[in-house]
């Protein structure tokens, strides 16, 4: 591999594990509250960039408004999830977890019937050009994500190790009974997860807007990387999702980059498999006493 | 210039004369009243495939509209009003038989329009039986064993044989041809026939890969394919949207060669990628726009495209709250060639009807004049052919141009061994796909 082909992956590899990572921190932390296993998370992420396209593309605000816009939009679509879904089959991860397949369904017919199907939507790119990084050439809209996705997950870390409601939260994942003993309101902390979870996949899905292919089935795909990320990670570790996003990150761009983006896949699904064999836990998750 | 013109005057007027034969065939006044022959649209309607399907609805829906506020399809001296019953597919075998079940049992339909695939395979047996034209999309569903099956309407992969010889003709010194397309039973198939023809033309296929359907980043894809130093880009038959995250990427990580597809949706290219770029790049695809001035004044396509507009179009009564896509008319292609053959052969008889179109020395289609071929490519002279119009965008108007109209014919007689022999290779002619 050239030098500057062996750069540009590198680059690559940066964007990936940081689209990995937003993406998939929202479920992590879904899960490791109450064990809700979100399948409509995928659709949380396209309801983001519906709202970019509502508010950006057709309504003409700007794109970092429409952003905004899509953080409180999804975060209520979570919230309403959490109270209509999870609290209803709390203590049944099966049911949970079908109940929002159905909802995926739901969200991914009614955004077909309301914008239409056929081919992507047209979402004009905000920030045209690339930059030149050591002689890597990335987009200006894909460098944007690399310090969104810091910024987005330096806030959760400082909500959950610094602010009183994130250490409850940490707490209700730990051992949900004790924390309820201790006066933690579980209803208002899986609420909460969902909320910020629902957040985390529109801003996620409305920062890619500009990227990604805008079709009511969109999350799909990503859902699957999202699975892969968290299960890696270890289903309820923050921090394992995230280092498992970079992994993974790093694997698909360079696998793809070398080999074929159908074995870069395939390479992906065997590290998770290996990893579960050697720790069934992920990599950072823990057995609970 | 020279080669400008030789190239645009390949199917010039033939188009049009034979369009208007065509429809004036079909729209003899007659006082008789009309019996109703039903036809099919079974398709995904829904789901990520519905891009391919939906669309069609309109095109057929108008040509419909069109034969009936005539009097109706003038078949034996007789007329017939035409009734289209969609079913919704899903893209999956198990519901494409049911609604094949459902059309050709409950509405007895004489035709079907269909995008083809793994819908084709579950439905073939039922239909073959039956005898009930499946038209798809694409060629590569054609097989000796489908007798009721065309295909050809759609360019595929007509198209990504051509734009090899297409790009040598105007850069004769380019040597390095880099082609890839989504992993999936059509893409390689048409992915083989466009590198059997880059090789008959002299290219060095310096990359044939193919990228999975989960890919949601096409950046290390294009990574990959500019370390191997292409002159052209190929997508072949990449899908419309992941076409522009391609194109959005081969310009933002430099490339600045030439840029081939299938069909290039413009219009989303450009909010992503400067109109400039894509005329420096040629960006050659197929899926000519109906507006484009090449067509002429009066011509089919300038009326087709005012009538969808009125009908379908934004504030129209069934506004579909989107553009045209070259999907609209994609399926109406084939459903006119079934109604010319009715009316060759005077009957809706499945196989007097395929006699009539193969015996045809033309057959009228909205891009040109076409004939049944394909029987070295599909062991069954059942696709039907046009021919292939290539077009570029152009900054000025931010829009595709055509600049060839190519007969396919002519041109594959004559480096179908060293093709055939390609494609074979690498496993896709049609014996090898069973």
């Amino acid at each position: 591999m050239e030098l500057t082909t062996f750069v540009q992956t590198i680059a690559n590899s940066v964007v990936a594990g940081s689209i990995y990572a937003t993406v998939a921190v929202g479920l992590a932390l879904a899960f490791g509250v109450m064990q809700m296993a979100n399948h409509a998370h995928g659709e949380f992420f396209m309801l983001g960039a519906y709202v970019v396209y509502v508010f950006y593309a057709l309504g003409g605000m700007p794109f970092p408004l429409a952003v905004l816009a899509a953080i409180p939009t999804i975060a209520i679509i979570g919230l309403l999830t959490e109270r209509l879904i999870f609290r209803p089959t709390r203590g049944n991860v099966l049911a949970g977890f079908m109940a929002t397949a159905g909802l995926t369904w739901v969200l991914q017919t009614a955004a077909g019937r309301i914008w239409g199907l056929a081919f992507m939507k047209m979402i004009p790119t905000p920030y045209m050009g690339a930059a030149n990084i050591a002689g890597a050439q990335i987009g200006w809209q894909r460098v944007l994500i690399i310090p969104a996705a810091c910024i987005l997950l330096g806030l959760l870390w400082f909500f959950l190790h610094r602010v009183r409601w994130g250490k409850a939260l940490r707490a209700c994942a730990q051992d949900p009974e004790a924390a309820a003993l201790q006066g933690i309101s579980i209803n208002k902390m899986t609420a909460l997860a969902m909320g910020i979870a629902g957040a985390y996949a529109g801003v996620a899905g409305a920062l890619l807007a500009p990227i990604h292919a805008v079709t009511p089935y969109m999350g799909r795909d990503l859902l699957i990387t999202a699975f892969i990320v968290v299960i890696v990670g270890g289903m309820s570790s923050i921090e394992g999702a995230v280092l498992a996003a970079f992994l993974l990150g790093f694997i698909h761009t360079f696998v793809t980059t070398i080999f074929d983006a159908t074995s870069a896949v395939m390479v992906g699904v065997a590290f998770m498999a290996i990893i579960l064999i050697v720790k069934p836990t992920g990599l950072m998750g823990r057995v609970k006493a | 210039m020279k080669k400008k013109g030789f190239l645009k005057s390949l199917v010039p007027m033939t188009t049009m004369v034979s369009l208007v034969v065509a429809l004036s065939i079909m729209t003899v006044p007659t006082t008789q009243a009309a019996e109703t022959i039903n036809i099919g649209f079974l398709a995904a309607l829904s789901g990520p495939d519905a891009g391919w399907g939906l669309p069609g609805i309109t095109g057929n829906q108008i040509f419909i509209d069109r034969v009936n506020a005539e009097g109706g399809l003038l078949v034996g001296g007789k007329r017939y009003k035409l009734k289209m019953y969609a079913f919704d597919d899903e893209a999956t075998g198990s519901k494409a038989l049911q609604g094949a079940r459902q059309l050709v049992l409950e509405h007895d339909v004489k035709f079907i329009s269909a995008i083809g695939g793994t819908p084709a395979d579950a439905t073939h047996p039922f239909l073959s039986k039956k005898k009930v034209f499946y038209a798809t999309l694409i060629s590569t569903d054609i097989m000796p064993d489908r007798p009721y099956l065309i295909g050809g309407g759609d360019v595929t992969p007509r198209i990504d044989m051509l734009r090899p010889w297409y790009h040598k003709f105007n850069n004769p010194n380019l040597k390095r041809w880099a082609v890839t397309s989504q992993d999936e039973t059509i893409g390689r198939t048409c992915q083989a026939w466009e590198v059997g023809s880059a090789i008959a033309e002299g290219w060095d296929v310096v990359y044939d890969k193919h990228f999975s359907l989960e890919t949601t980043d096409f950046a290390p894809v294009v990574t990959a394919i500019l370390a191997t130093k292409p002159d052209v880009v190929s997508l072949n038959l990449t899908w419309p949207d992941y076409v522009t995250l391609i194109i959005e990427q081969l310009y933002l990580q430099g490339f600045k060669g030439i840029i081939s597809g299938n069909y290039i949706d413009t219009e989303s290219v450009l909010q992503k990628v400067p109109a400039e770029y894509m005329e420096a790049t040629k960006s050659a695809n197929s899926f000519p726009l109906f507006d484009d001035p090449w067509w002429g004044e009066p011509s089919w396509q300038h009326e087709f495209i005012k009538e969808w507009n009125a009908k379908y179009g934004p504030g129209a009564p069934g506004d579909v709250h989107r553009k045209i896509t070259g999907i609209d008319w994609d399926h109406m292609i084939m459903l006119m060639v079934w109604a010319h053959g009715a009316q060759l052969a005077g009957t809706f008889d499945p196989d007097k009807i395929l006699e009539a179109l193969r015996a045809a020395k033309s057959i009228p289609t909205i891009l040109g004049p076409a004939v049944m071929y394909g029987k070295e490519m599909w062991g069954i002279d059942n696709m039907v052919s046009p021919p292939i119009p290539i077009a570029e965008v152009k900054a000025d108007c931010k829009c595709k141009r055509i600049q060839a109209h190519i007969k396919f014919e002519e041109w594959f007689e004559a480096r179908k061994d060293t093709i055939i022999k390609v494609v074979k290779d690498k496993g896709q002619y049609f014996d090898q796909r069973k």
